[in-house]
């Protein structure tokens, strides 16, 4: 089977490819045996949540048709007082988050997008931001997973309750796997409650010596930050707008906890800060910064944008080596991961040659660099998912398990994208 | 080429396996090897022709290959604490004891991550980072025994779990001895290594996967300060209701211990902590953090203990884990399993879970079960998470009393279940639990199980006959277990 030529835009799969056509399946039972219908018609199976992260991973590899999951919303369980609630993977995050606020709870998972996002796709490509050092990964809040296969069955894996070694960890192998393995229809989490109250404290730092210094010291702070979110200078006028010192580095702490416990840390890590430009933003006024801490990562100019890991140790050499008039970077220095993103303007090989430098440096330390986002062209030479890893090989025994036609999302992770 | 005589085969086996591991590294001989029929799990016994001790990875997928030209069954085990059968030598074979594999390769605080050996005792990790302001987050009751390999295919927790997480939260790499004998790095030293996250998968594979030779775990830091409230209840309603209302008002204790009556008598006359014999039940509940807002906390639970009835007859303030009224209150709670051997021959401890509002529920139901049975059961286990533990006391030699006691814990398990919950929230499935597993999983999930074990361990040769249905016959249990930590 050929490509379809553009029917009309919302067919739009990724990377110029179209689908066929969208299947909007209104429950489990129809999503699975939707796939196994489409599997039999010898098309391939793209799952899509709110569309906000299609560009991930490498081009869809061949015709297939989209399986949307935006029909399949029900919050199925949320018994509030044990703090874990079931739903339907399509929800967005957003509503997601509006139902756990009405009983004072949340989920600890920064969300670009969160009124487009789905819980789905939220986990699918396991998508965070700054509070992860605070509160955890994605993974760290599933509990329980029902998924479809591509040969029409539903599986589950874990269950309802906070703690369950019963079986293999199905909610954590789909954590992340792009749609390659199966579709999520359902998703049980662990949730909090509510922090009665948040700061920001902003500190501006002259130099990287310094920010170094500084963020050695916050390893053994009396404060407990929940964020620890480095910002270079384009980033920082991206991110916090006319809030941003004009320092070549912004430091961000975020906090939350009881009023009592906020008020205490902020104003010790004023003191731990000693002389550094200082400014603070606290409950409501901190909100919008939170987020736009948290959609730097999906909003801004960069044609190319990447995730990039290595030891928190590494991370000033790394900074001093990243050109500010080129990339726009958030480091999360907690957890020695950061957003980054090209400027305006920066060529396609200069850009290509800065990768390089980096995952070299990355792996010095068992890094590891995934471009998240560039055009079509780019990917293949890019290496979206960077150089194999000793585990593929196993992984791709996994994927055979649970989807030996290779129906799933192909093309797209690491399996199917050739290196 | 001749056919070997099957004394033979098993002669040039041992010789094969001397040859990687030396004559000091086995041994075969029955009396020895008794040691080895069975784990924390003492009712399904089964002897390995062999059991070693390799010292190096090299040695371990030496070992495995050579099972392998054998064409005999091997299976992984640490300490042996497991309480489900996890290390069973099922259809005998080679037992690969990694127990000399124990160092520590690396301490890195800036980046909060060490590097273990498989065989090393869980306590001496913890140890070992005494007084640099980290630790390693899961701490089994039985630390002081178990090794974080075993930790890492059990997927342990231990009382902290409720604040912290269980093992899978802490480990970031893995160096796996696949069950073909190739070796692979699993994970990386970093999160979120490209890749599904095969991590999640193999912690808690039970040694259905292969053989773990090298862990990288993440550390977390201390807290600076905590509160360590003693709540004495009438009845073990007040106490489940007062864990449901702390959990509903949003506080999120590091751990939320219960004992009821029976236990804490036990645990009294063995340790002398203070518990008062005459309550219905008592709470361990512990809050930990920022010195700031910490009596706030404190005084929050305090309100939440009386409203139910309770009273607070020790608050224990602390700034480490060392101070002595804190020390003797955990070493009541994780020595509690030992204290039974006061009241009864034999005991049986169960590992189930429920939704934390159930919990009133299932205590109910527990005490109805045991009337129905006649039979004693206790109680003490993490109640912050809803992990029970009923400890039914039985005398082995009394046939008819075991046949109660097993069908006492089935019924427990599978009021577990109903109670939409699971029957282990950290001992495992093993080779005991393996007759539930159909009824928390659907054939197709299960199916899907087995593929994914036949991804790691194609043709089943390690770990055979565990955790998942399939593959073979299906073990029936004749008598309950009997030794118990969590």
């Amino acid at each position: 089977m050929n490509w379809p030529n553009p029917p009309a835009e919302h067919h739009a799969i990724a990377d110029g490819r179209h689908a066929h056509a969208i299947d909007r399946p209104g429950s489990p039972e129809d999503l699975a045996s939707t796939l196994a219908q489409r599997v039999a018609e010898g098309l391939a199976i793209y799952p899509r949540g709110g569309g906000t992260a299609m560009h991930v991973g490498g081009p869809p590899a061949r015709p297939g048709v989209l399986v949307e999951s935006n029909r399949m919303t029900r919050i199925i369980d949320y018994p509030a007082a044990d703090m874990t609630i079931s739903v339907e993977a399509g929800i967005t995050m957003k509503a997601l988050q509006a139902t756990l606020a009405r009983e004072g709870q949340f989920l600890p998972l920064d969300t670009p997008e969160s009124g487009q996002a789905t819980l789905g796709g939220v986990y699918a490509t396991n998508t965070w931001g700054p509070r992860r050092f605070g509160y955890g990964r994605p993974r760290d809040h599933i509990i329980g997973i029902r998924f479809a296969k591509a040969d029409g069955t539903l599986v589950k894996g874990g269950g309802r309750v906070v703690k369950n070694v019963a079986g293999y960890d199905f909610p954590k192998l789909l954590t992340g796997s792009l749609g390659t393995l199966g579709v999520i229809c359902e998703i049980t989490l662990k949730v909090r409650p509510k922090a009665e109250d948040s700061a920001l404290v902003v500190a501006a730092f002259t130099s990287l010596d310094a920010l170094g210094n500084t963020l050695g010291a916050l390893n053994t702070s009396a404060t407990r930050p929940v964020a620890i979110d480095v910002l270079n200078a384009p980033a920082a006028r991206h991110v916090l707008a006319e809030m941003a010192p004009s320092s070549p580095w912004v430091l961000v702490l975020g906090f939350e906890e009881a009023k009592a416990t906020v008020s205490w840390q902020v104003d010790h890590i004023g003191r731990e800060l000693g002389g550094a430009d200082v400014r603070v933003v606290r409950g409501d006024e901190a909100g919008p910064v939170w987020s736009a801490l948290t959609d730097f990562q999906s909003t801004g100019p960069g044609v190319v944008k990447l995730r990039v890991a290595l030891p928190p140790s590494l991370l000033i050499t790394l900074l001093g080596r990243i050109d500010p008039a080129d990339w726009q970077v958030q480091a999360h220095a907690g957890t020695g991961t950061l957003h980054m993103q090209t400027n305006a303007g920066r060529e396609m090989d200069q850009t290509a040659a800065d990768l390089q430098r980096l995952r070299i440096a990355c792996a010095k330390g068992g890094g590891h660099v995934i471009v998240a986002s560039c055009p079509t062209e780019a990917k293949g030479p890019l290496k979206v998912w960077g150089d194999p890893r000793p585990d593929w090989a196993l992984g791709a025994r996994v994927k055979a398990a649970l989807d030996p036609a290779g129906a799933m999302n192909p093309g797209r992770f690491f399996d199917t994208m050739g290196t | 080429m001749s056919v070997a005589s099957p004394a033979s085969s098993a002669a040039r086996l041992l010789a094969d396996l001397a040859a990687v591991v030396g004559p000091e590294g086995l041994i075969h001989h029955h009396d020895e090897l008794i040691v080895y029929e069975c784990d924390g799990y003492v009712i399904e016994k089964s002897v390995p022709d062999v059991v070693v001790f390799p010292t190096t990875t090299e040695q371990v997928a030496r070992v495995v290959r050579l099972c392998n030209q054998h064409d005999v069954p091997f299976v992984p085990r640490g300490a042996g604490t497991s309480l489900a059968g996890g290390t069973l030598a099922v259809g005998g074979g080679v037992m690969i004891c990694l127990t000399r594999m124990d160092k520590i390769v690396e301490i890195n605080l800036p980046d909060r991550t060490a590097v273990v050996e498989p065989g090393l005792v869980n306590v001496r990790l913890t140890r070992a980072l005494a007084g640099t302001g980290f630790h390693y987050a899961p701490d089994p009751s039985s630390q002081g025994a178990c090794t974080i390999g075993g930790n890492v295919a059990t997927n342990s927790g231990g009382p902290h779990t409720l604040k912290y997480g269980v093992t899978v939260n802490h480990v970031l790499g893995v160096e796996l001895v696949l069950p073909d004998g190739s070796i692979v790095e699993v994970g990386g030293k970093v999160e979120d290594p490209p890749g599904y996250d095969l991590i999640g998968l193999v912690v808690g594979n039970e040694g259905t996967f292969g053989i773990v030779t090298k862990i990288t775990v993440g550390l977390t830091r201390d807290p600076e300060s905590g509160r360590t409230l003693l709540g004495v209840f009438d009845s073990v309603d007040a106490a489940t209701q007062t864990v449901s209302d702390i959990i509903a008002n949003g506080i999120v204790p590091a751990a939320l211990e219960m004992l009821d009556t029976l236990m804490i008598q036990a645990v009294e006359q063995a340790f002398r902590f203070g518990f008062p014999t005459d309550a219905g039940a008592v709470l361990i509940i512990e809050v930990d953090g920022l010195e700031a807002g910490m009596d706030e906390q404190a005084e929050a639970i305090r309100k939440l203990v009386l409203k139910n009835g309770g009273t607070v007859p020790k608050a224990i303030p602390w700034r480490t884990r060392k101070e002595p009224d804190y020390v003797a209150i955990w070493k009541s709670r994780k020595s509690a399993f030992g204290a039974i051997g006061r009241l009864s021959p034999s005991y049986c401890t169960q590992d189930g879970v429920v939704p934390r509002t159930k919990l009133p529920h299932i205590l109910r139901e527990i005490t109805r079960i045991g009337a129905k049975y006649q039979i004693r059961i206790g109680n003490v286990f993490h109640a912050g998470d809803g992990n029970i533990h009923p400890i039914l006391l039985f005398d082995e030699r009394d046939e008819e009393e075991v046949a109660r006691v097993i069908l006492a814990s089935h019924e427990i398990l599978e009021e577990c279940v109903n109670c939409g919950g699971s029957v282990t929230g950290e001992h495992g499935i093993g080779v005991e639990k393996i007759s539930f597993m159909p009824k928390l999983f659907g054939p197709d999930d299960l199916s899907a199980m087995v593929a994914i074990r036949s991804a790691f361990n194609p043709e089943g040769r390690c770990s055979p006959e565990k955790m998942i249905p399939g593959g073979g016959g299906c073990l029936e249990r004749r008598s309950p277990g009997r030794h118990a930590s969590a």
